[in-house]
Order: structure tokens, then C-alpha cells, then sequence
């Protein structure tokens, strides 16, 4: 599902340089990223999804080369086939909770907003266990609660592939597991493949392979 | 009903249509006396409705409108006054000054300011209040003439259409005062100095224009003077040695007999302020000439 | 776009007061110089209707702005006074009518306007309510002075003493109102309109009091005549005008030098009105005879020419307005960085980001046009008053 070879990137204003030889995940698969700050492992999250585009090497993902899409096609592929989940949540707290998880189907043409998505939304919601609360404001939710709508939002156009940065980051330790297991259970339910960031180490034998940035060996 | 009786009532309903339409064009005057009504019946003829809602018996002088009547003068084409100091109500009210014509006006500088009247000031340095004027102005017959034509011009300026029709009208009217000032002339020439009283000051210009010698007291025809009146009479007639009394109406038989005692005869010379009960201005005026001739013939 | 204007309404609506202050701005700098524009323009057209309506206006020499603010809208400022003669003197010439003002006394706080009959019929006046002057003392009132005092035909009104502390001055005379006018939208629905000769009562110049031939009571002659009653302040002079006492109702001195504080003069043709300007032309004459709309286009001109500088003034602020609208907009963008990246992330294009933003103004702008109608609705609701308050009053 995911494909990287030979990738160079370098950030222009930045002394940056991530090489990454050779990455794969396959379809399906819960793979979690795990390395030393600034190794680049949101870097390479972006690649995945598009938001960075390397200077050498080929980024493949759900069988497109990313890397070689223009930069609409890029937006219009990570809206409809990349869910991302980030550490700060990003929800906009001048939005209910509904209108959170409805958020990218308002920003983009790439995605239709019909009755048919908001009810799908209030029912994500519900398996979430959030349902009581779509029109509740952002800021009246606990962590654990923003993580869920930000993971509805995310789960919500049925992505292909769900990219987490350090998603359970903010969450305290009851809740860590909690999301863990909701996020594992709503991939599995969609068929996706996830792939995460996480400093948090305790959560790794949850995933079905772990990567260490630093070197690439893949530890199962 | 035969053809003839239509045709008769077909002519009734055109002259009264013919009268209806022409109605709306008449022009309204109201006049403060009757002498001022008369000229301008006299001069407008059917062109104009005149107005002189003083009441009968009633002396326009004194006469006090309301505002009901007031309102009647606003609405007037032309408002017909005395001037002279005539009505002092006209100084107290609201009327719409271009319809206001002071007839007397054009002679203004001949009125005559009334003696014994009395005046007042606030304080020693303030205006004094006016004095009397005396307002019989139409007396003198060439000053009727004045004001007469004063009326023709107030009706030509607001009807210039009609204009020749009240100039031939005025005319006719202004040979009529001068007869009448002709009369009177060469009544009193037979006897210029002969002494007379007049039992009401309203004679000054009537004094004035004939030279009558006159003096005269402040009495009703109707009411019995007071005893200290009759004194001051007796006394009057010391140096005024008149045999005849001026009244404006009729005196009382009292009045009349007492005064023979003087040695006084009575006649009347009506100054017609007011409509009389027969006749109209000229024939009042035809009658009091005609008492004159009586005094000045004896 | 639809989404793009769902998400900037909430935006907005989430941050009221921020929201609100920038309405508020951006409404004032719009509507104000708009109300100004609409203001003036209403009040050139209330001063030019109204001199163009007055052919011509006699008073006496020096401003004529002054003569024409008190002839044609009973300012407080009254000009030096003409004599009663000076109508006699324009009548005789038979080239015009005139019609006596005398705008100098005040009954609570409204002009009382002394003229005559002629006054209505020229200014096109009607009653709406009671009669029409008729006897001394008597008053009409304005439609808006009706209004205001809720007073109606049958009230009375007190005028004014002119100076508080003038005790020996002008005594208040009750009026009786006896007529309401038809509303003209012009300053005379606000004037207390009485004959001349009444506001020669209010002045002192007309009055009634006891007969002082009758007078029984010493203290109030000073001294008696054959001729004449000299009487002192003692006496009592008549407050009110009534049936009973209208007959003492005199005139001291003589009425033809009474004052007026102007004459509108209505010539009978074009004619005639070149040939009376021509005569009070000379230096010699102390009156002036202007023409009230030239006057006013004078003041137009002058107040136009205040208004350009307010106009730039207005210009300036505006553009530091939206200077400072811009910056704040900057600096609520930057603050809103995170929420930005959240966009591009999720698959958002900088012309997405540029549609919600451009929406958030699009929205605050529309507001403020909408705003900005009602405040100039309404103003030009009552634009007639409000420049007669601000401008003519």
C-alpha cells in the first residue's frame, strides 16, 4: 500500500536531509514509527501524504506515485485516500463537533457533503462515543473526546491509508489505550492501513510492526 | 302642457343657469358702514355681492364682530373701510391686508382730530396714546366722492374686466353726492353764520365742508339728558345763541319739548352709518337736506 | 462557496465582539460620510426651496444672512428693525405686496412669528385644526410646536420673557391657540404664528389697561392734564387678551415706526422687483432689499466648502480605518496559522484558504452594507427634522 524507494528531501530553509532507501507497509497493516526527535518521521508522514515532495525518489501510495502527481492532484488524492490524525487534534474550536468531522467536505470540491455523509458522520460519532455530543463546542470536550472527533473527521471519507502523528500525544494514560484501541478497531473497520508516529513506547506491541527511523530494520 | 308653457320654462332654467354661473364669478365686499356698502352696491351693481353684516340698530362704529364674523371679512374679496380712525375693532383683529381698502386714505391728511379728547402716557417721558379722529367722513360730500371712488378702484384692480361697467356706475353716483353737495351749499349760503348745536359730535366734516356754525353737546335722541346737561346748554347758548338742535335720529318728545322751552327746535340729519329702516343713503340723505332747508329757511 | 460562507458565518459568530468592533468600523467609515452627503443635500434643498419660494426681503442694512436666517426660518438671531412703514412704503409703490415679519419673541422655546393673513395664503398654509387667526391675542400654531407641546385649538401658550433677569422688560402675554396648521414640512411647523400687532402686545407697545379717565385710584396718576393722564408703572397692564378688556387694547405713539424684524416682499412681476431692487440699492437708505436665494447659495457655497475639507478629513480617517482593518485582519490570520496548516493538511488549497477568508470580509461587508441601509433609511426618514434641528433650528 505504501512505497518509498530512494527518496532524498531536503527542507529549502532549513539543514535538513531525510534519506529513505527503501519503505513499505503493506495493505491492512498497523505499522507505528517510532525514533529520535527530529528524525523526520512527521517528514516522512508528509511524503506519504503528498504534502512534501522529494527531491529524488518515488513516494507510492494506495498504487499512486504520489511524488509525480501535480499539486491539485496531490490535495485532491490525500482528501479522498488519506485520513490524517494529528497530535494537536486541529480542530477548529469555532466549529461544533459535527461540523469538526465534517470540516473537509466543506474545504475542498474533491469531496461531495450530502445528507447520506452527515448521517454517516453522527453514526462514526456514535460508534465513537460521541454521538450526544455533535453540536456540543470544541472547547467543552475533554482531550480523549477531541482525539475521537479528530478521528471521525479523519475516518470519515473511508481513506485508504490513516497517517497518526503522535495521535495519543496529548492524551493521558487511561485514554491513551482507549483511542489506541478505537483507532485500531475504526482502521480495521474501514480496511485501511495505518501508519503511526508515537514516542510511546507502550502502546507498540499494539502494532503489527514497528519501524525504527533511525536505522529502517523493521522490528516485528 | 302646451308649447308655450315649455318654452317658458325651457327660458326659466337657461337665465337661472345663466344666473347660477354668474353667481360663482361675483365678487364679495364687505364694508364696515353702510355708507361704504351703499357706494359699492351702487358701483358694482350685480357684479358683486356687498356685505354689511352690522346688525340693525347698531352703530358700525362701535360694533365688536366675533370671530364667527371675522372670519366672514377674511373671506371677502375686498374689504371696504372707513379709515379715520373708523371701527376701532379693525385695529384688534386679523385681516388679510391686500384685501383692505382704507377709502379715507387718499385724504388722510384732512382728518380731524376730535377736541376734548383726552389722551394718556406711561411715565413722564412715554408716547402718548392717540387722540380721537373724527370718522363721519361720507358728511362731506366730496369726500364721499373720495372714498366712492376708492371702492371703484378696489373693484376694477380685482375685476378690470368690469372695469368700464363700474367706472359708468361710479359716475352716476358721484353726480349724486355732488348734487347733494350742491344742495347743501346753497342751503347754507343763505346764512353762513347762523348759529347751531348738534346734540351729538358727528357733524366735523359736514361742519367743516358748509361752514356750519356749530357747537356741540354729547346727548341720546332717546335718552333725557341730565339736568347739569341742560345747564351747560343754557349756558352754551349765551354765546351761541342757536335756535335749532342737530339730532341723528329722532329725538324724544321730552327731548323736543324741553328744548322749545329753550327756544330750541329739533331736526334730524342722520348720518346713516347704519342701514336705514326705508330708503337707502341718497334718500337719507335727500331727506336731511331737506330739514336743513327747513332750519336755514326760518 | 456556499461551505466556504457556512464556515466564516461561524467563525464570525464564535467571536462576537471582535466581530461586532469590525462591523462596527467598517459601517461607520461607509455610513457616515453618506449620512453627511444626505444631510447636506437635504438641507441645500430645504434652504434653497425655501429662499427660492421668497422673492425678495427688506430689512435694515448690514447681514442680510442674518435678515434671511430670521425672515425665512425664525432664527434666534434677530436682525436690526425695520418700521412698520417701510410696508406702507413698498405697498404705495404699487409694484409690490408686502407682508410684515416680526420674529423676535419666543413661547417655550419656539419662534413666535408676528405677521399677517397675507403670510398663509403666500406661504400656502392651511388649518388643519380650529380657525384661523382673528381677534388680538390670538395664536396658530405649527404642526410640529402642536406636536411637541401637545397643545391643540382651545390650549393657551405663554410667551417667553426675553431675558430672565429683565423684570421691568417684556411680560408674558397667554395667547390663545385657536388653530393647529397642516403639516409643511418647512420651519413654520414649528413657529407660534400671531397677528402683528400681538407681538407688538408681547413687546409692550400695544396694551391694555384700566380706563385712566375713569381712574378712581391716585397711586397710579402721576400727573393730570386737560389733555393728557400720565400714569405710572403701578398700573396694571392686562397679561391676557379677553372679550371683556379687548377694547382697552390701544396703541402709544405712533404705529407706523412699530418694528418688524423683516418684509417679504412679492413683487407683482420681474419687472417691478428690478425696479424695487433698483431703489434700495442707494447708500443712502438705511434697508437692504436681497434676494434670499442668492444669500443662500452663498451660505451653500460656504458650507460646500467646509464639506470638501470634512470630505478629506473623512478620506484620511477612512483609509487609516481600513489601514488599521487590515492589519487586524493580518494578525487574526497569524493567529490563525494552526488552523491554516489544519487546511493544507486535510487536502486545502491556498484558494481555499483564500475563499474562507475572502468570505469572513464578504460577510462583515455585506453586514455592514446592510447596516449601513438601515442607518441611511432611517436618517432619510427623518432628514427633514433632523437638518431643521441641526442646521436651520
Amino acid at each position: 500500500m505504501i512505497r518509498i524507494d530512494s527518496v532524498d528531501f531536503t527542507y529549502p530553509a532549513a539543514e535538513f536531509r531525510l534519506r529513505i532507501p527503501a519503505f513499505q507497509v503493506a495493505p491492512g497493516e498497523k505499522v507505528a514509527v517510532i525514533g529520535p526527535s527530529g528524525s523526520g518521521k512527521t517528514t516522512l508522514l508528509n511524503l506519504v501524504a503528498g504534502i512534501l515532495v522529494p527531491q529524488q525518489g518515488r513516494v507510492e501510495c494506495s498504487d499512486v506515485e504520489v511524488s509525480a502527481l501535480s499539486d491539485r492532484q496531490r490535495r485532491d488524492f490525500r482528501i479522498s485516500t488519506i485520513g490524517f490524525v494529528f497530535q494537536d487534534f486541529g480542530l477548529l474550536d469555532y466549529l461544533d463537533v459535527l461540523d469538526n468531522i465534517l470540516h473537509p467536505y466543506r474545504i475542498t470540491g474533491a469531496l461531495r457533503l450530502t445528507d447520506e455523509i452527515k448521517m454517516r458522520a453522527a453514526d462514526l460519532a456514535r460508534r465513537m462515543g460521541i454521538g450526544d455530543k455533535l453540536r456540543q463546542r470544541i472547547d467543552h470536550l475533554s482531550q480523549g473526546e477531541k482525539q475521537r472527533v479528530a478521528i471521525c473527521r479523519a475516518l470519515l471519507p473511508s481513506p485508504k491509508v490513516v497517517l497518526a502523528d503522535e495521535a495519543t500525544g496529548n492524551l493521558d494514560p487511561h485514554n491513551k489505550g482507549h483511542i489506541l484501541e478505537l483507532l485500531f478497531g475504526s482502521v480495521t473497520d474501514h480496511d485501511a492501513t495505518l501508519l503511526a508516529v508515537t514516542h510511546d513506547h507502550e502502546l507498540l506491541p499494539h502494532f503489527d510492526r514497528v519501524v525504527n527511523f533511525g536505522d529502517f530494520r523493521s522490528a516485528a | 302642457m302646451g308649447r308655450r308653457s315649455w318654452s317658458t320654462i325651457f327660458a326659466l332654467i337657461v337665465s337661472l343657469g345663466w344666473s347660477v354661473s354668474n353667481a360663482g364669478e361675483r365678487l364679495v365686499v364687505y364694508a364696515v358702514n353702510y355708507p361704504l356698502h351703499y357706494f359699492a352696491q351702487r358701483i358694482a351693481g350685480e357684479f358683486a355681492e356687498v356685505i354689511m353684516p352690522v346688525p340693525p340698530g347698531v352703530d358700525p362704529a362701535f360694533w365688536q364682530p366675533d370671530a364667527t364674523a371675522i372670519g366672514e371679512f377674511q373671506r371677502a374679496d375686498i374689504i371696504l373701510l372707513n379709515g379715520a380712525g373708523y371701527a376701532k375693532w379693525v385695529s384688534r383683529v386679523s385681516l388679510p391686508r391686500r384685501k383692505m381698502v382704507d377709502t379715507s386714505a387718499g385724504f388722510s391728511q384732512h382728518h380731524i382730530e376730535t377736541e376734548g379728547s383726552q389722551t394718556h402716557s406711561h411715565g413722564r417721558e412715554g408716547d402718548h396714546s392717540h387722540a380721537g379722529t373724527a370718522f363721519t367722513t361720507w358728511l362731506d360730500f366730496r369726500q364721499a366722492v373720495e372714498q366712492a371712488k376708492a371702492v371703484r378702484d378696489a373693484l376694477s384692480r380685482l375685476a378690470p374686466e368690469r372695469g368700464e361697467v363700474f367706472a359708468d356706475n361710479f359716475l352716476e353716483l358721484e353726480r349724486d353726492l355732488l348734487e347733494l353737495d350742491e344742495r347743501l351749499e346753497a342751503i347754507v349760503s343763505r346764512d353762513p353764520e347762523k348759529p347751531l348745536f348738534a346734540s351729538h359730535p358727528v357733524y366735523q366734516y359736514l361742519e367743516r365742508r358748509y361752514s356750519l356754525n356749530l357747537e356741540s353737546v354729547f346727548w341720546e335722541p332717546d335718552v333725557m339728558a341730565p339736568k347739569i346737561e341742560w345747564q351747560g346748554l343754557v349756558q352754551l347758548q349765551e354765546g351761541h345763541p342757536a335756535d335749532w338742535m342737530l339730532w341723528e335720529d329722532e329725538p324724544s318728545i321730552e327731548n323736543r319739548q324741553r328744548l322749545l322751552q329753550l327756544g330750541v327746535q329739533s331736526a334730524v340729519f342722520d348720518p346713516c352709518a347704519n342701514r336705514p329702516q326705508a330708503g337707502d343713503f341718497l334718500s337719507v340723505m335727500s331727506n336731511n337736506i331737506a330739514n336743513l332747508k327747513r332750519v336755514f329757511a326760518q | 462557496m456556499i461551505d466556504s460562507l457556512y464556515i466564516a458565518w461561524r467563525y464570525l459568530a464564535s467571536n462576537k465582539v471582535r466581530s461586532a468592533t469590525l462591523l462596527a468600523c467598517v459601517t461607520l467609515i461607509t455610513a457616515v460620510p453618506l449620512v453627511l452627503e444626505l444631510l447636506l443635500v437635504e438641507s441645500e434643498r430645504q434652504l434653497l426651496s425655501r429662499a427660492q419660494s421668497t422673492p425678495l426681503l427688506l430689512g435694515a442694512r448690514g447681514s442680510a444672512l442674518d435678515l434671511v436666517m430670521n425672515g425665512l426660518y425664525f432664527d434666534d438671531e434677530v436682525p436690526e428693525r425695520v418700521s412698520m412703514a417701510t410696508v406702507n412704503e413698498v405697498e404705495d409703490s404699487g409694484l409690490a405686496q408686502a407682508i410684515p415679519i416680526y420674529a423676535r419673541f419666543q413661547a417655550r422655546r419656539f419662534p413666535i412669528v408676528g405677521t399677517t393673513l397675507d403670510y398663509f395664503d403666500f406661504r400656502g398654509l392651511d388649518i388643519a385644526q380650529g380657525r384661523q387667526l382673528a381677534l388680538l391675542g390670538e395664536a396658530v400654531i405649527g404642526a410640529e410646536v402642536a406636536d411637541r407641546l401637545g397643545i391643540t385649538a382651545g390650549d393657551s401658550l405663554l410667551s417667553s420673557p426675553e431675558t430672565v433677569f429683565d423684570l421691568a422688560g417684556v411680560y408674558p402675554l397667554k395667547m390663545r391657540v385657536v388653530g393647529v396648521l397642516e403639516r409643511a414640512h418647512t420651519p413654520d411647523d414649528l413657529a407660534v404664528f400671531v397677528d402683528v400687532k400681538t407681538a407688538w402686545v408681547v413687546q409692550g407697545l400695544v396694551h391694555g389697561h384700566q380706563d385712566l379717565a375713569q381712574a378712581k385710584d391716585p397711586a397710579v396718576v402721576i400727573d393730570r392734564t386737560d389733555t393728557n393722564v400720565i400714569a405710572n408703572a403701578r398700573l396694571v397692564e392686562y397679561t391676557e387678551i379677553t372679550a371683556e378688556n379687548v377694547d382697552s387694547f390701544h396703541f402709544h405713539g405712533n404705529p407706523e415706526q412699530y418694528p418688524l424684524s423683516g418684509v417679504i416682499v412679492v413683487p407683482n412681476d420681474n419687472k417691478s422687483g428690478t425696479i424695487l431692487r433698483g431703489r434700495y440699492l442707494e447708500g443712502e437708505r438705511p434697508y437692504q432689499l436681497v434676494v434670499p436665494e442668492t444669500v443662500i447659495d452663498g451660505l451653500l457655497a460656504n458650507i460646500f466648502r467646509i464639506k470638501n475639507v470634512l470630505d478629506a478629513v473623512i478620506l484620511v480617517v477612512g483609509i487609516a480605518t481600513v489601514l488599521a482593518l487590515t492589519l487586524v485582519f493580518a494578525l487574526s490570520v497569524r493567529l490563525r496559522q494552526r488552523e491554516i496548516q489544519t487546511v493544507f493538511r486535510l487536502g486545502g488549497s491556498r484558494l481555499t484558504i483564500a475563499r474562507l477568508l475572502g468570505a469572513e470580509i464578504a460577510i462583515t461587508v455585506a453586514a455592514s452594507a446592510v447596516l449601513c441601509s438601515v442607518v441611511l433609511l432611517t436618517v432619510h426618514q427623518y432628514t427633514g427634522e433632523l437638518v431643521r434641528a441641526i442646521f436651520i433650528k
